[in-house]
């Protein structure tokens, strides 16, 4: 090869998706935003690019580091936008100020971090998602566990399970423990990335014993069923935490008794974006892929950020990352018809007619004989019509 | 489906070998298995248990991306390659420690001091550029890095660097090369890791090995061995 090709490059972390994969991936989004819809939630859609205030109102995804940041000719600093909470958030406290709350919004977005590239981890990727915004309590957070699993399903996952934490029970277990400022943040640290060497080594420099110490061992490894719901409780019942854990319990009950729960499970060591996140979370995970395919939590804190304080929960699914679960892209090629004869008008004509009937119809104004056409319909998989 | 096969991620080398030996402690099937072989993957059907032998630096990869449930890898590895794992246990061997290092001479002229050091020379050769750049940003200390693949001790006695960062156990190499230790960072052992979803997922699955582990390592493990 001669010259640099660059013109044939596109950057890390970035990938085009060909036919059969874009066909797989428009049928997923509208497959998700047709059932979000059927659940009452409602689509909304925001511009690809926001001033960088929005998604540093708290947002999870708000982090500099990870923002794709412009200027603009007023030198203001504009971002791609990296999740759809954020502007969803800004949406609800200044346009749907006057709306009836709870307000049920979805959505299906392509959104953009700079991340380093991995399987399953791309710097442009798409979501689809929703919030449930003015609506607190365990029938909000029951609905939305429900709908993400039920979601999954839609989607074509079957073998998937959601774990779910309550970042309120780490955040009152962590304010009984009565540390310094300073301590609870390594703490935080440690169990927000399952550094449990790191945590061991933090229980001993604080001199952490007895239940304090089988407290905080608890908040990371805790994870099961029922059982592991009672296990906490017995655990917890006299923390900060004890309020935060009866409503993940009734929560857990509702979903078990609807149904669900072979797909869910405790782990009171997922944390997810610790700060921002104020009560039940959760995140699906599918065998094989490292990453988790959905993930999502209680959020009371960001509207406020906005100037319109409401609770609110939410989720959202990576659907590249779906895709690659169900283990698709090479979808089976395209079913119609070939339209071929000398008579382009003809030709076009019949295509037309065929069309209406609601199947795919490619014209073939080049074949000079039906022997041509046939070879070029069988090469495309697609049935021949040849007009004489 | 869930799967029931176990995939365990270990290092070639010295620490794959007192590896294998905490994995024999701790009952796991280890017959045959060599980390310096050709054969790369060592599986035991029965026991549903695989080994990938890997370069060390892949280790966190390999767990990271889900191709392993679990690694075994060096504290100095892992904190160098930034992978997003968790980290279970604390195997306690392969000590090692992650130090400053800097010629004999020069570090008495400072007067022992690294900001004195630091005042006239700024460059740190090393094969740890994260773990370097960690250390002296939280110390405001501003350097330039220059990493190397190896034999890091050479840099400062042809004066391609004035400070070295890298990894010693018995500090002979240091010695020899007329360098001395002029400030301790961490001190490194081997660790278990656990891929983010494989733990959540098939939990039930990997706990008793985790435990099995964990027991091991409490009782001695492999016995004291250091990295090279």
């Amino acid at each position: 090869m001669t010259g640099s090709w660059n013109n044939l490059q596109v950057p890390a972390g970035v990938r085009d998706l060909l036919p059969a994969e874009a066909a797989a991936l428009r049928e997923l989004e509208q497959e998700l935003v047709a059932f979000f819809q059927s659940w009452g939630y409602q689509e909304v859609l925001t511009p690809t690019f926001e001033f960088v205030e929005t998604f540093q109102a708290g947002s999870p995804a708000g982090d500099e580091g990870r923002l794709y940041k412009f200027i603009d000719r007023q030198g203001r600093i504009l971002t791609l936008r990296p999740e759809m909470t954020a502007p969803i958030a800004r949406l609800v406290a200044t346009s749907l100020r006057r709306e009836a709350l709870p307000l049920r919004l979805c959505y299906s977005a392509r959104v953009f971090r700079y991340e380093e590239p991995q399987a399953g981890r791309l710097r442009e990727f798409h979501q689809a998602g929703v919030e449930l915004i003015g609506a607190g309590g365990v029938a909000a957070d029951g609905e939305i566990i429900a709908l993400a699993v039920e979601t999954l399903l839609q989607a074509g996952l079957q073998d998937f399970r959601l774990g779910i934490g309550q970042v309120a029970v780490t955040k009152g277990v962590l304010h009984d423990l009565g540390l310094p400022q300073e301590a609870v943040a390594r703490i935080k640290v440690a169990l927000a990335g399952k550094d449990l060497v790191g945590l061991e080594r933090l229980v001993d420099e604080y001199n952490l014993t007895g239940s304090k110490r089988r407290q905080l061992e608890l908040l990371a490894t805790l994870h099961g069923g029922k059982e592991a719901l009672e296990e906490a409780r017995a655990n917890f019942i006299q923390t900060g935490a004890a309020a935060a854990l009866a409503g993940l319990e009734r929560v857990w009950q509702a979903l078990a008794a609807y149904g669900l729960e072979k797909w869910l499970f405790i782990d009171l060591g997922i944390l997810r974006d610790f700060d921002y996140y104020t009560g039940i979370v959760f995140e699906g995970y599918v065998p094989g892929l490292g990453v988790p395919v959905c993930g999502g939590g209680r959020y009371d804190g960001l509207l406020g950020q906005f100037g319109y304080p409401c609770p609110a929960t939410g989720f959202a699914l990576g659907l590249e990352r779906v895709l690659m679960a169900r283990g698709e892209g090479q979808g089976a090629g395209q079913d119609g018809y070939l339209v071929a004869g000398r008579d382009l008008a003809a030709v076009l004509r019949r295509a037309q007619e065929l069309r209406r009937r609601g199947v795919t119809v490619i014209i073939d104004g080049e074949s000079q004989n039906r022997q041509e056409a046939a070879a070029r319909a069988a090469a495309r998989g697609l049935a021949l019509v040849w007009v004489d | 489906m869930v799967t029931d096969l176990l995939t365990l991620a270990l290092p070639k080398g010295k620490l794959g070998e007192d590896a294998l030996q905490l994995l024999q402690q701790a009952g796991l099937p280890v017959d045959g298995v060599a980390t310096e072989a050709r054969q790369l993957v060592f599986a035991f059907p029965a026991d549903r248990v695989r080994y990938l032998i890997c370069r060390p630096t892949d280790v966190p990869t390999y767990v990271e991306h889900g191709a392993a449930d679990l690694g075994i890898v060096g504290k100095d590895t892992l904190a160098e390659a930034g992978a997003d794992v968790f980290e279970l246990v604390d195997l306690g061997f392969g000590y090692c420690r992650f130090v400053v290092a800097a010629p004999r001479q020069r570090w008495e002229e400072a007067g022992r001091s690294l900001e004195t050091l630091l005042a006239g020379s700024r460059r740190v050769a090393t094969k740890f550029p994260r773990v370097a750049a960690a250390f002296f940003q939280e110390r405001g200390l501003p350097v330039e890095i220059i990493k190397l693949h190896g034999n890091i001790e050479l840099a400062p006695l042809v004066g391609l660097a004035d400070l070295i960062v890298d990894i010693v156990s018995t500090g002979r190499t240091l010695k020899e090369n007329d360098l001395v230790e002029v400030v301790p960072i961490f001190p490194s052992t081997a660790r278990l890791i656990a891929n983010r979803v494989s733990y959540r997922i098939n939990y039930q699955r990997l706990r008793p090995v985790i435990e099995a582990l964990k027991r091991a390592a409490a009782q001695g493990g492999a016995g004291i061995a250091t990295c090279s």
